[in-house]
């Protein structure tokens, strides 16, 4: 079964659509990238996904629930649909560790210790157990994104949002986040990553989706999208992005 | 000009300060600074004793005699005590303090809640900022401390003046202070909140744990401002009888016909505002140099 | 408040001739003729060819009427119309202004010759102004509303239970604190009004005020709609020799002038009339010792 299922998602701000009949399926432990010019859609698609936004018609679903239910409660939804932005967004009047452990403790509600011995063995992970007690602002770009990453795994979601998470960053510290994240496709995460890396999303993607003006107008294999492309306006798009 | 036909590179005193400057840099410039405050102290004070009124002005504000008999009291000839008063004022302002900060937080909160549930709360919390920053401070005590007597509700109306005073500097400054965090609550960028949120963190959750807290830090110093503003205030409840430290004074300065006492209440607020102020300050720098420094 | 020091001799003999204490202020000039006061006296005024009076607003009664000193009427009002017929200046020439009571005993030049006010001679605001001599001998009382405790109840010991209140720069407050010393401190108002309005308002159990003023509360002022008084006078207490002074800017040379004025007034029994006439209906007021 599907992890993540959009279906036929319209949205519009005003009258300007920004998504138009947006359907995608996500199985578990593949990753799917999703590319395309800024402004074509792909934050907003992430987060409809996660019910940041809400959409005008379609429908989303987790686990093939559909969480157009009235009685779904959005709070429970984010807590299975994990989101990392291209700004980090980290609490800076948190240290690294209150970071990682907001989301366990109070939309999980679980015991301190406990959530904190899982939260130290991932910063280990990522190598900056040393950095817990540290306040965001002392950290580097990339390992501020890492943490970010991080406090979203905390949560132990079905399913991780990526948006656009390297553009924010000195292009030194991009690598590092890439190597974050194949480790974390090798290990079997389920991600749904919007990106301007196509290197990167050759690489790790099981899915490629190519979306413009709000419309998915080609998908397929990495090798597919990027070798082949059958569309006129994705071979221009990737010309453009060499 | 140099001469660099020596050959030993361009003069290095091109690069110096000019001479008057380097008199004003290092412990040197210490000196300078203590010796021109003294200077324009001087030249101040100097002002205050070559005038035509001053020594007038010295008798009726400054005499040492009367500043000491205003702040003891003087029982036998029916003079309050401005020191005492002052324990009045110290415990209005500590007591509205707390409440301000309780209640102008909710109003606030009230105030930028989006939930159609709050909806009328959100609408009396707008109109209660409206109102009750538009009504002078003065008359608002006016109105509690001789209205609410004059209701005979039982208790609410055999309260003291100074709770009535009370009671009116905290509905006019949780007003002023709901405004105050409200701006607090706006200046969080919105990735905060969408973070917090996209983690599964209720609206609740994420306001108390991630906006309130950074909205809070950003306006500790306008906060401490309105502080020190309501600490003065409260000698306003003095209108409701109250005995406070200026009242005190204005009885000495009505009986003896000398205005020393005020110089008395005055410094006695100094003494207590001042403090403020600089701790203030104190936790700015602290909270940004434990950011910025990284310790645990 | 300090008691006010008497020149004993001078408060004997005039004791004894008008039945009103006098004093002679320290530091006070040597009394001029009032024949060459006449001329003197214009080089004296704050504004030429005027005797510039203040009082406060308002200006209450008896000692005013209807809040408008210029009409004559009320004692404070016609004492000063007196002085200025006694030192030759005519009705006409007489103009009034508005001084706050705080205000008056500011440093700096005043915007007046003389401020009549209600206002006890002391000798430590002797030090920041000049007084005239006694215009009028005070004696304080206690107003309280109907039905209080406090009508029936006081003798000295109970008198000290009662919340008072009064309004600030009163010798009435000052005779709470150093004679009544009671045990609540007195609650202090800026204006009588708001002590009125404390004591209707059960605030304040009493006030403490001079005998005039507070007959004319309690009979005229604390009224319900169809007059009925509401307030009543529970008595005034023995005199403490306090009196009232015409407020001059320290050192003003017109107060000799005016003192003889004064002396004058008090000898051909001016001051007498218009006691009785002004003040006179309150006589039955009994006796209470603080």
């Amino acid at each position: 079964m599907s992890v993540l299922e959009l279906r036929h998602v319209e949205k519009r701000f005003g009258e300007h659509p920004v998504l138009r009949d947006v359907s995608l399926t996500l199985e578990a432990h593949r990753v799917a990238c999703l590319i395309g010019a800024s402004g074509s859609g792909k934050s907003t698609l992430l987060r409809c996904a996660n019910l940041l936004e809400s959409i005008d018609a379609g429908d989303v679903l987790l686990h093939g629930q559909s969480l157009g239910d009235p009685r779904v409660d959005p709070n429970l939804v984010r807590r299975e649909i994990a989101m990392v932005f291209q700004s980090f967004n980290l609490f800076p009047h948190l240290s690294v560790l209150d970071n990682v452990l907001l989301g366990p403790r109070y939309a999980l509600g679980r015991d301190r210790a406990e959530a904190e011995s899982e939260a130290r063995t991932l910063l280990a992970r990522i190598g900056l157990e040393s950095r817990a007690g540290d306040y965001p602002d002392r950290l580097s770009g990339g390992q501020q994104q890492r943490v970010a990453i991080v406090r979203s795994l905390a949560m132990r979601p079905s399913v991780l949002l990526l948006d656009e998470v390297t553009s924010a960053l000195d292009p030194t510290l991009v690598g590092e986040v890439l190597d974050l994240l194949r480790d974390l496709a090798t290990a079997g995460t389920t991600m749904l990553i919007a990106t301007h890396e196509m290197a990167f999303a050759r690489e790790v993607a099981s899915e490629v989706l190519f979306l413009e003006e709000g419309v998915i107008v080609e998908r397929g294999t990495p090798a597919q999208i990027f070798d082949d492309p059958q569309e006129p306006a994705t071979r221009a798009f990737l010309r453009r992005s060499e | 000009m140099t001469d660099s036909s020596e050959g030993t590179g361009p003069d290095p005193a091109r690069l110096y300060l000019p001479r008057r400057k380097v008199a004003f840099a290092g412990r040197r410039g210490t000196a300078v600074s203590a010796i021109s405050s003294v200077a324009v102290i001087a030249l101040l004070v100097s002002v205050f004793f070559w005038a035509p009124g001053g020594a007038n002005v010295r008798a009726t504000f400054f005499s040492f005699h009367d500043m000491w008999v205003a702040f003891r009291g003087d029982p036998s000839k029916g003079l309050l005590s401005v020191g005492s008063g002052l324990i009045t004022n110290i415990w209005m302002f500590l007591l509205s303090e707390v409440l301000v900060l309780a209640i102008g937080l909710l109003i606030a909160v009230a105030r930028v809640s989006r939930s159609p549930v709050l909806a009328p709360f959100r609408v009396l919390a707008t109109l209660y900022t409206d109102v009750f920053r538009g009504i002078p401070i003065l008359l608002v005590v006016y109105i509690i401390g001789f209205g609410l007597p004059a209701l005979s509700l039982g208790a609410i109306s055999s309260q003291s003046p100074a709770v009535y005073g009370v009671t009116a500097l905290t509905i006019s400054y949780s007003a002023y202070v709901a405004e105050v965090y409200r701006a607090g609550i706006n200046s969080v960028p919105h990735g905060q909140i969408l973070a917090a949120r996209s983690l599964g963190l209720t609206y609740a959750a994420t306001m108390r744990r991630v906006v309130l807290p950074q909205a809070v830090r950003t306006v500790i110093p306008p906060l401490l401002n309105d502080f020190i503003s309501m600490q003065k205030d409260t000698a306003l409840v003095s209108t409701l009888g109250a005995i406070e430290a200026t009242r005190a004074a204005q009885i000495y300065s009505s009986t003896v016909f000398n205005f020393s006492s005020y110089v008395v209440a005055a410094l006695l607020f100094l003494v207590l505002t001042v403090p403020l102020t600089r701790y203030t300050d104190h936790l700015i720098a602290r909270d940004r140099s434990r950011r910025l420094a990284g310790a645990s | 408040m300090r008691l006010t020091r008497l020149t004993l001799s001078a408060a004997l003999v005039g004791a004894a001739l008008t039945g009103v204490v006098a004093a002679t202020p320290s530091g006070a000039t040597s009394t001029p003729s009032l024949a060459s006061c006449k001329t003197s006296i214009q080089k004296q005024e704050h504004q030429k060819g005027y005797l510039t009076v203040a009082t406060d607003s308002p200006a209450y009664t008896p000692w005013f009427v209807n809040n408008k000193p210029s009409n004559g009427q009320g004692y404070e009002s016609a004492v000063a119309y007196a002085i200025a017929g006694a030192l030759g200046i005519s009705k006409s020439h007489v103009k009034w202004v508005v001084e706050p009571f705080d205000a008056s005993y500011a440093p700096g030049p005043k915007p007046f010759d003389f401020d009549i006010n209600e206002i006890s001679y002391t000798a430590d605001r002797a030090k920041a102004v000049s007084f005239s001599t006694s215009y009028y001998d005070v004696q304080q009382s206690i107003v309280a509303m109907k039905g209080s405790k406090i009508v029936t109840a006081h003798s000295p010991a109970q008198l000290r239970t009662y919340q008072y209140g009064d309004q600030i720069g009163t010798t009435g407050l000052a005779f709470i604190n150093s004679y009544i010393k009671p045990t609540k401190p007195a609650r202090v108002y800026n204006t009588l009004d708001e002590a009125v309005a404390a004591l209707q308002e059960h605030l304040i159990d009493a006030l403490v005020i001079d005998t005039p003023t507070g007959q004319y509360m309690a009979s005229a002022q604390i009224v319900d709609k169809k007059n009925k008084p509401l307030a009543v006078q529970v008595g005034q207490f023995p005199s403490v020799g306090e009196h009232y002074g015409l407020l001059f800017q320290k050192g003003n040379p017109m107060v000799g002038c005016v003192d003889a004025a004064i002396a004058q007034l008090r000898h051909n029994g001016t001051l007498g009339r218009l006691t009785k006439k002004w003040l006179g209906i309150y006589t039955s007021v009994p006796l209470i010792k603080p």
